[in-house]
């Protein structure tokens, strides 16, 4: 109870205290201000219990390192394609991905959830993974995003169907807010379709692969 | 009161003796029995505020009523103050039965007036408890002297299986509770702009400061109830206690960090209180003076590690440019740069 009461009282008082910089957005993406990026209001209701604050916790751990590992993959892409022709594109959807980074490490610091212990393990294994499908020429690189962003769609489906069935009334902003990133993500993976993804040689061996890898991510980021 | 249970036990016991071959069915006369009391015990709570403090609550004591209930038609009937109540209570109060036991989900005590849960009780015989260490040390003693204060029984102290590891868990929770409560007052204070914003290193320094001087009372004791705290069985319940004292210390610094830096300034003031609460322990100096010596030169090691971090970062990243600068240079003057 006394947990519940703090919870509370941080929601109504963090705001002012921590300084909440708006100035890494960059201003190539627009978005209107309907969108959950530009409100500064907390997205996640009071907790109630412990199971509660434990599964959000868990669920808001894992979708942190997700766009933490997109972010560093997209850094690895254009690591090697940052001058090609396909650059500016990689670099737009890098862009998207910075922001939901942003957003995901407000939440967490309000919420005081603990980021994943392996985050410099995403950092590294992120960056490679961009960089050695880049290697194969934009058509690797467009397939691992494919890949990507396919594992994380299908991921944040998954929340948002674990959310609707918990209760859709309390958790509406993070409703709204999951299922807007879904829609850049399959955004991102259309792109990444109309860009010749499934021209490079071992395209299916190759997106197993990668998805596979996202699903240990995913597993591992949610415990640890 | 037991006095009265008891006798009526013992008339009880003697009605069922005699009256075996017509018992009926159990269940309702049972539930019966159990609501009737928890009636009882209500009304007479509410009835008579100054009432002997000896009435032990309804939870505990229906639970011992429960165990003892044979049945017997007239057996209804034999708890005097409940008479009018049994029959009036059947319809109603079928919602009371699945709260008798400990509920975990609600402390607040709003389930009916004046009901408290096991969980509330145990507190308080706790908090009770707390006063009669420095005489018993962090041991059941303790507890059963704190529970004849709230008036029970010393047995009441077999209520805790894990005896003294109830109580030292209890005082450490207790602790970490008052500490956020003070830095959540001075965060508000901050923010309505009543006092300055401290530096980290004399927040974090203030922070450990005020939680080790609860400790103070119960300073002779401390080491045995470390020693409580370290065993196995009690580890799982001590490091969680610890780990949320130093998430609250570092949320209220300002930490907002969701890198590996969190994990990183937590393990440091870990290690800062832990060695500090240490040195508290063996300290003799006139209101433990070198103790906070001690913290403050701890705290001032790892500010000064932290900036020799940065410093070697910014030094490695002027370095990785340097060494570009140099390799575009190189490639320039070799002409590998130019078309031809």
């Amino acid at each position: 109870m006394q947990r519940a009461t703090h919870c509370v009282f941080r929601h109504g008082s963090v705001r002012a205290f921590y300084p909440l910089s708006a100035g890494n957005v960059p201003a190539a993406i627009n978005r209107g201000n309907s969108s959950l990026l530009c409100r500064k209001y907390t997205v996640l209701p009071p907790p109630r219990d412990k199971e509660e604050k434990a599964m959000l916790d868990s669920m808001l751990r894992v979708d942190h390192a997700g766009e933490y590992g997109a972010n560093r993959i997209y850094a690895g892409q254009m690591a090697v394609l940052g001058r090609t022709q396909s650059g500016p594109l990689i670099q737009n959807m890098w862009d998207q991905e910075k922001m939901h980074l942003q957003k995901f490490n407000e939440i967490l610091g309000e919420n005081r959830v603990r980021p994943t212990l392996l985050l410099p393990l995403w950092n590294v294994a992120g960056f490679l993974l961009g960089a050695s499908t880049a290697l194969l020429g934009k058509e690797g690189a467009m397939a691992c995003t494919v890949a990507v962003e396919e594992s994380i769609s299908e991921h944040y489906n998954s929340q948002i169907r674990a959310l609707m069935e918990a209760d859709p009334e309390r958790y509406t902003e993070l409703l709204q807010l999951i299922k807007e990133f879904r829609d850049d993500e399959l955004e991102h993976h259309d792109t990444g379709l109309e860009h010749d993804a499934e021209s490079v040689p071992g395209y299916l061996l190759l997106k197993t692969v990668i998805q596979a890898g996202c699903k240990a991510a995913i597993y591992m980021s949610q415990r640890i | 009161m037991a006095a009265l249970i008891r006798s009526l036990r013992a008339v009880r016991s003697l009605r069922g003796l005699g009256s075996v071959v017509s018992q009926t069915c159990p269940a309702p006369q049972y539930n019966g029995l159990r609501r009737g009391f928890h009636r009882a015990a209500l009304l007479r709570l509410a009835d008579d505020p100054k009432s002997d403090p000896t009435v032990p609550p309804p939870s505990h004591h229906e639970h011992y009523r429960a165990q003892e209930s044979r049945e017997g038609s007239s057996s209804s009937s034999s708890s005097s103050s409940s008479t009018g109540q049994a029959s009036a209570s059947d319809p109603g109060t079928q919602h009371e039965d699945p709260q008798l036991n400990t509920s975990y989900q609600d402390q607040s005590g709003e389930q009916a007036e004046d009901y408290e849960t096991e969980e509330q009780l145990q507190t308080r015989i706790l908090t009770a408890a707390l006063e009669f260490v420095p005489q018993h040390g962090w041991t059941v003693d303790a507890i059963a002297a704190g529970a004849e204060t709230v008036g029970l029984s010393a047995a009441s102290a077999g209520m805790f299986d894990n005896g003294a590891g109830d109580l030292v868990l209890h005082f450490v929770g207790q602790c970490n509770v008052q500490l956020a409560d003070i830095l959540a007052e001075q965060h508000n204070k901050v923010q309505l702009g009543q006092a300055e914003k401290k530096k980290t290193a004399e927040f974090l320094r203030d922070a450990v400061e005020t939680r080790l001087r609860m400790l103070i009372p119960y300073i002779d004791t401390w080491p045995q109830a470390m020693s409580v705290l370290l065993l196995p069985h009690n580890i799982p319940d001590s490091l969680k206690h610890l780990s949320t004292l130093v998430d609250d210390i570092w949320y209220y610094a300002g930490d907002r960090s969701t890198d590996l830096n969190w994990y990183t300034r937590r393990a440091a003031l870990t290690g800062i209180y832990n060695t500090t609460e240490l040195v508290m322990v063996q300290d003799s100096s006139p209101d433990f003076e070198d103790t906070w010596a001690f913290l403050d030169n701890r705290i001032q090691d790892v500010v000064n590690m932290a900036n020799t971090a940065k410093q070697v970062q910014l030094t490695g990243e002027a370095v990785v440019q340097g060494l570009m600068g140099a390799a575009v240079t190189l490639k320039n003057i070799s002409g590998v740069n130019q078309r031809r």
